[in-house]
């Protein structure tokens, strides 16, 4: 039997590989990599970050270099400032999580600084959203968020008629109708039971998954909830973008 | 590896390390002030209420009328002014409306007579709670001269 030279990874040996990776160097290749694969910003903000983020995953000096990374910030600051009305809530969090970078760049503990600005970052992101649904909202806790947008944003089409008992037929009529085009019978559709406790128990489980996910992520590590953080944040990755993937947010 | 220092010094949180958090807390704090006082969409802003109410940009739309002697026309908002119209319907302050309104003066109507002036109606959508019935809720309006010093 001819004898390889090839490498076996084995399950132990996978496992000090992913222990011995730079948790710094990841998360900042990670993030290069993000502002190169989506198109952010306009004009002549696009290619600057394009240009910074290809240079930053090419040349490893260039990667820990505080300037790329104020460069980036303010880049990404720009857009927001730019569109600062109509810019989606990642694009403030690109942004923040940029400046995050270069502070922790001049900084001793780059790691702490960084895995501090991650934890405090997401769990004010989630605070804000789940303040937004419980309090704020006039239409969220009532199920009305969840009946419309079901109904009209067309990337919830299949998960309605699949999870919410809705017929083609059905949810093309509802989604005239919500969308205020003229009925041509004398009452209006109807949404079956099952599609109503559909969007109530979106709106409940909602809530409560972006609530435990600022607790865990804002009390200090090793305390109550904090230890189950990761699980929580994965757990609404799974049940919402199965759903609908919101790239961007993601 | 980065190498930590092992001083305690070294192991402290620096204040400015904190600075980022403070931006998002301050932006998003703001955004809730402007959605209440000035009829920011929700879904704007960087306070993270997207996902929480039907009141985002795209369910709002936008009304204009040119006034001019004996008549008041309502105009068609020309596709070259999409941008525009999504920053007024994300944001309906006076600034954008005025602005806005500036943008239609040469837009073309059969009518003769000087402009004298251009109504912006900022319309929401309100959903009835238990049948969805949309009904139009005016979210801001403003009269802007055309031609005044």
């Amino acid at each position: 039997m001819a004898k390889t030279d090839a490498v076996t990874w084995s399950p132990r040996r996978m496992l000090r590989w992913v222990e011995g990776v730079d948790g710094v160097d990841l998360a900042l290749r990670l993030t290069l990599l993000t502002l190169l694969l989506r198109q952010i910003g306009t004009g002549v903000v696009r290619p600057l970050i394009l240009g910074l983020a290809v240079l930053g995953l090419l040349l490893p000096n260039l990667l820990c270099q505080p300037s790329l990374w104020i460069a980036l910030t303010v880049l990404t600051g720009l857009r927001v400032v730019f569109d600062w009305s109509v810019a989606d809530n990642h694009a403030y969090l690109l942004c923040y999580w940029c400046f995050a970078v270069s502070l922790a760049l001049m900084s001793q503990g780059v790691d702490r600084c960084l895995s501090l600005n991650g934890r405090l970052l997401i769990g004010w992101a989630f605070a804000f959203a789940a303040v937004w649904k419980l309090v704020l909202s006039p239409d969220y806790l009532d199920g009305r968020f969840f009946r419309v947008i079901m109904l009209t944003d067309t990337r919830f089409a299949d998960f309605a008629q699949l999870a919410g008992g809705l017929s083609a037929d059905l949810l093309a009529d509802l989604r005239g109708f919500v969308q205020g085009q003229p009925v041509e019978s004398l009452t209006p559709p109807h949404e079956p039971a099952r599609f109503l406790w559909l969007a109530q128990g979106m709106t409940i489980w909602t809530v409560l998954i972006e609530g435990a996910v600022a607790l865990a992520f804002l009390s200090p590590p090793g305390w109550g909830l904090s230890r189950l953080r990761d699980t929580l944040l994965l757990c609404f990755c799974l049940t919402t973008y199965i759903i609908v993937p919101v790239e961007g947010f993601g | 590896m980065t190498q930590t220092g092992t001083s305690e010094e070294a192991k402290r949180n620096r204040w400015w390390w904190y600075l980022p958090c403070a931006a998002l807390i301050g932006v998003a704090c703001y955004q809730i002030w402007l959605t209440q006082s000035a009829a920011l969409s929700p879904w704007s802003g960087g306070g993270f209420g997207m996902f929480s109410t039907t009141d985002g940009w795209g369910d709002r739309f936008l009304q204009v009328v040119a006034l001019r002697p004996g008549v008041r026309r309502e105009l068609e908002i020309p596709p070259a002014l999409r941008e525009v119209t999504r920053r007024v319907r994300a944001f309906p302050s006076e600034a954008n409306l005025r602005a806005f309104a500036m943008a239609l003066v040469d837009a073309p109507t059969p009518d003769s007579g000087p402009l004298e002036a251009i109504e912006i109606y900022v319309w929401s959508t309100n959903y009835d709670p238990i049948t969805l019935a949309p009904t139009p809720s005016l979210l801001r309006s403003l009269r802007v001269p055309i031609g005044e010093d």
